[in-house]
């Protein structure tokens, strides 16, 4: 289980505030919250890349608040991806097995077997550069799956796909989450994605984490609100 | 990306006649030079008179042996200046590319009297430590000077590749168990060779031209540019073509097989 404890970052002006908040193994959290509230503050700090001024972070108790990124076993997944353009497919999965010193055939077994879950077999030679949106997202997934880490940590990995891949996508995260139970930790600002995927919402306004609600809860709350209120328009002049 | 010239096209006409006045600019110069040369001399340069094939040999090998040593010098104390200079910022970073500029805005013969000045027998490193190895008509002379006005092509050319490399590379190379030296060495760097060999050629290309900072510095062992001045003056304007023209030559074939390396490298 991963607790933050009364964790606070400042950057520049801007002050992230987090009181308190636990995600449990094998949970899928959603990071809710509209642009610049400080989610990817949130997801950067967990990495390891961001020194917060005060507050905890717990994984089983121990204490990983000034444990180096590479020390930590979180696994980012930036919202560009970041595939190391320089490696193929095969390079890019196989990239945190290398760097822990696991041996060649145990990095081939790896990420055979990822490739056949992500359905990438056929991509294992390629370069970055020649793949499209949805398939450099489920390479991202496999690298990052490959460390076996104690937690996803997703930055808005959907947000560069289009409506029709994007819920394709979506439904895969989904799927490859009931058949693998990591524990995720997925930043968002769509509502749709926070409902479809997340086993609980945790919602934040202006560098506050300001509720943690099932998705049934928070669809019915005031949170979401903004969101429905932004679409009715739109069924409306359906309708009409 | 570049894209094909389409023939025709008002706007790319006009650019292609300014374009080729400039590439007319370098071109005519190094026309003249070899339309200038003369056989005989050069054959007495290089084989007839065994005093000046001497000389024409050992500056050769001077030129090229200091100009790579500086090089490589810059590439070691270099590339890690570039990289903090791309990925941080720090109180007095301004100040500090500015030094790095320095030895693009003040005359060589100056940048000469300063090298010895900080590093020569009465420099300020001789009279603080007591002693400071010789500088002043010596190899390593040769070679301090060539570096010392070649540092801001290195680090600047290889800190614009840095800064053009993403960040997020990295962070991510780290959050997947890479220490910060793996993930520069595996990840970023490879990224920026193009840009380090670029860095490479130009201080390289910087050395084997420079003369007014070795002048001042060391005369000593003579480099070709040294030697190309002297039989100016002595010899008159035939030995010095001589000698201008082989010089020239090879630095153009080894430039040309460089940026032929470095788009190999952008290809991969």
């Amino acid at each position: 289980m991963i607790v933050i404890e009364d964790l606070e970052v400042r950057l520049g002006d801007f002050r992230l505030l987090i009181g308190g908040l636990e995600v449990m193994d094998g949970e899928y959290l959603m990071v809710l919250g509209p642009s610049g509230v400080g989610k990817t503050v949130l997801l950067h700090t967990l990495a390891g890349l961001m020194k917060p001024c005060r507050g905890r972070i717990l994984v089983d108790g121990e204490d990983v608040t000034n444990t180096p990124p590479e020390k930590r076993g979180f696994a980012l997944i930036p919202q560009n991806y970041a595939l190391f353009p320089n490696m193929s497919v095969y390079d890019n999965i196989a990239y945190g097995l290398r760097a822990r010193g696991v041996s060649e055939d145990d990095v081939r077994r790896t990420v055979t077997e990822l490739a056949d879950i992500l359905e990438i077999k056929h991509l294992l030679g390629r370069k970055p550069n020649q793949l499209s949106g949805g398939e450099q997202q489920r390479v991202a997934i496999a690298r990052a799956l490959a460390i076996k880490p104690r937690i996803l940590l997703l930055d808005e990995p959907l947000a560069n796909l289009d409506p029709r891949l994007r819920s394709k996508a979506r439904e895969f995260l989904k799927g490859l989450h009931q058949e693998l139970d990591f524990t995720a930790l997925h930043v968002t600002h769509n509502i749709a994605d926070a409902v479809y995927l997340g086993e609980r919402i945790a919602y934040m306004e202006e560098g506050r984490l300001v509720a943690v609600l099932r998705p049934e809860e928070f669809l019915v709350s005031k949170y979401a609100k903004p969101y429905i209120d932004d679409l009715m328009p739109v069924f409306r002049s359906f309708h009409s | 990306m570049s894209s094909p010239l389409v023939k025709g096209e008002p706007f790319l006409v006009t650019l292609s006649a300014l374009a080729t006045l400039l590439i007319c600019f370098i071109v005519v110069p190094i026309a003249a030079l070899f339309l200038m040369v003369d056989p005989s001399t050069m054959a007495e340069v290089f084989s007839g008179n065994p005093m000046l094939a001497s000389q024409a040999r050992s500056a050769f090998i001077v030129t090229f042996k200091a100009s790579l040593l500086s090089t490589a010098i810059l590439l070691v104390l270099g590339v890690p200046l570039a990289y903090i200079l791309a990925r941080y910022d720090f109180p007095g970073k301004s100040v500090v590319e500015s030094l790095v500029d320095v030895p693009l805005m003040i005359p060589h013969i100056v940048a000469g009297v300063m090298i010895l000045m900080a590093f020569g027998r009465g420099g300020i490193i001789a009279s603080l430590t007591g002693a400071a190895p010789k500088i002043e008509d010596t190899f390593w002379g040769v070679v301090i000077a060539m570096a010392f006005v070649s540092i801001p092509l290195a680090v600047d050319t290889v800190k614009v590749a840095f800064q053009s490399i993403d960040p997020m590379l990295e962070y991510v190379a780290r959050t997947l168990g890479a220490s910060r030296f793996r993930a520069f060495t595996t990840v970023t760097l490879p990224l920026a060779l193009k840009g380090v060999i670029a860095g490479a050629i130009l201080a390289w290309a910087r050395g084997l031209s420079e003369v007014g900072a070795i002048l001042v510095v060391a005369y000593y062992p003579k480099t070709v540019n040294v030697l190309i001045l002297e039989w100016l003056n002595v010899y008159g304007l035939r030995y010095a073509i001589a000698l201008a023209v082989p010089f020239v030559l090879l630095t153009l074939a080894l430039f040309t097989a460089l940026r032929i390396l470095q788009g190999m490298v952008s290809r991969k």
